[in-house]
């Protein structure tokens, strides 16, 4: 009873909180902008806001259960350009690269959480899982949408060819996960276990080989619309040299941090702002001059680049839990930052526009996860309670799902613009359900709180 | 020139990290003293700047704008939470008084004095003139406590009771720094018909004060429960960088309104201690930031600002003199010190950069950013020229 009222009073100080930043908001939303310096100061203002009612917005939803990322969610979608408008498009792509740094501390815990000796244990069961959930996720989707096709607005008017390959990378793009999320969670629940470290490495793998699969979906459909038949080998080999290239500066990234937690130790953070800002940078950087100056699109992986540093960090070095330490110290505002920002970026519009054709993809999609994984665990002899949960930890989507989407549709211009909508409404429901039933199945495994 | 200052760089920044590594090595007390402030860290800003790789350009510059509000806001209520003012009444009312009246002289003296060669320097309006003497003015009114630290170990006896005023009133001083400071932004804004429209200002210090106190209770409202540190690090983080902005759409300083929060916040919260360790936790990593984003927009143009700076620094030589001189006017108690008590008062140390840096932004121009790089010379000035000066007030002590 009293921890019922002290929720209740909890409660009742963040409404108050909402209520009074909702004011200020207001407020500052009616003052006439003239100089940039204000302008740059809305900005700040709704970053402050954002992170703050995400704070408030996480504890509240706390109170049913929910994990905080939902919260944080919430109060970006909240804060975004389709209901109060706090954070316009123009302010959230201006906040990109605060997005990027928070991702790559993301990937540099994501990395560091995988553990050599687990995944060498549980290597049969990841391998599985990665192989059959890829190919019914797509089987599924591509079948779902090649079927079903004819019955949308958005679609009938496709002639069959165009169809088929909208299905393809509609389907490719549905494997991609969200490691971010995924760690976010896991972190929040303090989860630890065999089922937490394979659908972390599970998802973590995943994104790095829905690169190569994505790459030759798109061969693919080029076959499908210029004839031909082999796919191009350029093309494969100089994806295969921007993944290599992205985990050998990751490892040499690792070692560079192993040698600075060994002899200087100091000012650990500032120092890792340093890695993920110069890695943030120089990647957009090089691949920049690469497409420029070369005409080659390679496209160093920031996001690659972290994991494999971080796991270097944890699995050859003596640093891996001090290292881990130091980053959890700062998880929280970050985790803040980073899904509240996502939330903001979260497209409505395209939901509104295509629901129906989107609902129908995510089903397909979630009977894909849950049929691979509990096909793979059920072959790996892994415990049921494990097979029948591990799909609601592989629904969460987020940003890579996007950048594939976006390159698909600069390649397929026909289809482009249709693709990115459907695929945009997907992350939509994805990243709002996802988060909720991951934590639930950590809870029924029972792998919560045992860190 | 460019290759041959970018070559000089990459050999001071090799041996910086020469000296991170291996921190046993033996360096003179000059450049011990250097490092100690972290001055080499204004030189890799220079560096990553537009004038040197382009690293931290216009752009990348301008995106990074919610983490130098940051910056300013953090600083401002780090030296906030300084103002308690149980621990302050710990000490004799007279070194309170000293503090201030140090303070208080030497911005006077620096005030008066840039004011009146400020036109042979550079063509500016008499609003700009006024705005740059006040700014310079209270960056001068700072002193830093880290030359100090260097010393306090070493030395005893009367010695010992100097380093330890010496102390007091560097923690004090900013204080003068920071009220004086205000006025820039109240009456000086950059946008001069917000300045026009200032002058009937009631209704403007009515909303000021409206705002200040919700800012208060939305703070205290996160505060009434206790949280763990890393909540409080992002109530703290949020907070710093809401206040902020609020701070920059009025028109006003991201610096002075959390220092403002930060003193009410001190002496009401009970949390205070926690909020104090998380501030305190990345002081450093916030002000070598600080330093790293003034350098990337250091204008080094020609040589006449050495010469300049060192105008700025004799100047603000002379109003530290006069002001520690004045100190053991002010009775008995004080004249256990010595006369040249300014000797110890020269180190500038981390607020002033804060200062600068707020000025910057508010007043983003080309002469804001000449007058920020003279600023910055003079400042090395000081942190070299301080062990030494301290050094001799020490010495006649003995």
């Amino acid at each position: 009873m009293p921890q019922t009222i002290a929720k209740k009073d909890h409660l009742l100080s963040y409404l108050l909180i909402i209520v009074l930043m909702g004011l200020l908001g207001l407020w500052i939303k009616g003052i006439d902008i003239e100089t940039g310096r204000q302008q740059a100061g809305v900005i700040i203002f709704s970053l402050g806001l954002v992170m703050l009612s995400a704070y408030v917005l996480a504890q509240i939803v706390n109170f049913f259960n929910l994990p905080l990322l939902t919260g944080y969610i919430f109060a970006g979608i909240i804060a975004g350009p389709y209901i109060t408008g706090f954070l316009t498009a123009e302010m959230v792509d201006q906040l990109r690269l605060i997005d990027d740094l928070a991702l790559s501390f993301i990937a540099l815990m994501a990395g560091g959480e995988l553990r050599l000796a687990l995944i060498a244990r549980q290597g049969k069961s990841i391998f599985l899982s990665i192989l059959f959930v890829t190919a019914l996720v797509i089987g599924l989707v591509v079948l779902c949408v090649i079927f079903m096709g004819h019955y949308f607005n958005m679609t009938s008017g496709f002639n069959f060819i165009s169809l088929v390959i909208f299905a393809i990378l509609i389907g490719v793009i549905c494997v991609a996960r969200s490691p971010s999320s995924a760690i976010a969670v896991i972190k929040e629940c303090e989860a630890k276990g065999p089922f937490t470290g394979m659908i972390l490495a599970v998802t973590i793998v995943t994104d790095v080989l829905i690169i190569i699969v994505f790459t030759i979906a798109m061969s693919l459909s080029k076959i499908l619309i210029k004839g031909g038949s082999v796919i191009q080998l350029t093309e494969m080999s100089g994806l295969m040299f921007e993944i290599l290239a992205s985990l050998i500066i990751g490892v040499v990234l690792g070692q560079v941090i192993s040698f600075y937690m060994e002899r200087i130790r100091r000012d650990f953070l500032l120092f890792l702002l340093f890695l993920a800002f110069a890695v943030a940078r120089l990647s957009i950087g090089f691949n920049h001059v690469m497409e420029i100056q070369y005409d080659i699109s390679l496209h160093l992986e920031p996001l690659l680049i972290c994991m494999s540093a971080g796991f270097f960090v944890q699995n050859f070095s003596r640093f891996g839990s001090s290292f881990l330490e130091s980053l959890e110290k700062m998880s929280l505002p970050i985790y803040a930052l980073f899904f509240s920002i996502a939330g903001a970026s979260l497209n409505f519009d395209s939901l509104i526009h295509c629901w129906p054709l989107a609902v129908i993809i995510v089903v397909a999609r979630m009977a894909g996860l849950f049929g691979g994984s509990w096909l793979a665990g059920v072959i790996s002899h892994d415990p049921p309670v494990f097979n029948r949960n591990a799909w609601m930890t592989y629904v969460t989507q987020a940003g890579v799902s996007i950048g594939l989407a976006q390159i698909a549709a600069r390649k397929f211009p026909e289809i482009g613009i249709y693709l990115n909508t459907v695929v945009l409404a997907i992350i939509a429901i994805n990243q709002i359900v996802g988060p909720i039933i991951f934590k639930m199945a950590l809870n029924n495994v029972g792998e919560s709180g045992r860190q | 020139m460019k290759i041959f200052f970018a070559f000089l760089l990459v050999i001071f920044l090799v041996f910086s990290g020469y000296h991170l590594s291996f921190r046993k090595l033996r360096i003179p007390l000059f450049a011990r003293k250097f490092y100690l402030t972290g001055l080499e860290f204004l030189f890799l800003g220079l560096l990553l700047g537009p004038q040197f790789l382009n690293i931290l350009d216009l752009k990348t510059c301008e995106a990074l704008e919610p983490v130098t509000a940051l910056l300013l806001g953090w600083i401002g209520m780090l030296f906030g939470f300084q103002f308690e003012f149980s621990k302050l009444r710990r000490f004799p009312r007279v070194f309170f008084l000293a503090g201030l009246l140090e303070s208080l002289l030497t911005w006077v003296v620096v005030f008066g004095g840039i004011y009146f060669i400020l036109p042979f320097i550079l063509q500016i309006s008499e609003h700009m003139r006024i705005v740059i003497s006040m700014v310079l003015a209270s960056a001068a009114a700072c002193t830093a406590q880290t030359g100090l630290a260097m010393f306090s170990t070493r030395k005893s006896g009367n010695n010992q009771s100097i380093i330890r005023f010496l102390r007091y009133l560097s923690s004090i001083d900013g204080l003068v720094a920071m009220l004086a400071l205000m006025p820039v932004f109240v009456f000086f804004p950059r946008n001069t018909e917000i300045a026009a429209s200032r002058f009937l200002f009631g209704y403007d210090i009515f909303i000021g004060i409206v705002i200040f106190a919700a800012l208060l209770i939305l703070y205290n409202l996160f505060l009434i429960y206790r949280r763990e540190q890393s909540e409080l690090a992002l109530i703290i983080i949020g907070m710093v960088v809401f206040i902020s902005g609020f701070s920059s759409v009025m028109n006003f300083s991201p610096l002075l309104s959390n220092f403002f929060v930060g003193v009410c916040m001190v002496n009401m919260t009970s949390e205070k201690e926690k909020i104090f360790t998380t501030l305190v936790s990345i002081e450093k990593p916030v002000y070598l930031l600080l330093l790293i984003f003034l350098g990337s927009s250091w204008h080094l143009q020609s040589f006449w600002v050495l010469a300049v700076a060192a105008g700025y620094f004799v100047i603000r030589f002379a109003g530290k003199m006069i002001g520690g001189f004045s100190i053991s006017l002010l009775g008995a108690k004080m004249k256990a010190y010595p006369p040249g008590l300014g000797l110890g008062l020269i180190g500038q140390g981390g607020l002033p950069l804060a200062i600068l840096y707020d000025f910057q932004q508010g007043f983003q121009s080309e002469t804001a950013s000449i007058v920020v790089g003279i600023a910055l010379i003079s400042i090395g000035y000081c942190d070299i020229a301080c062990p030494t000066l301290v050094g001799r007030l020490l010495k006649k002590g003995e």
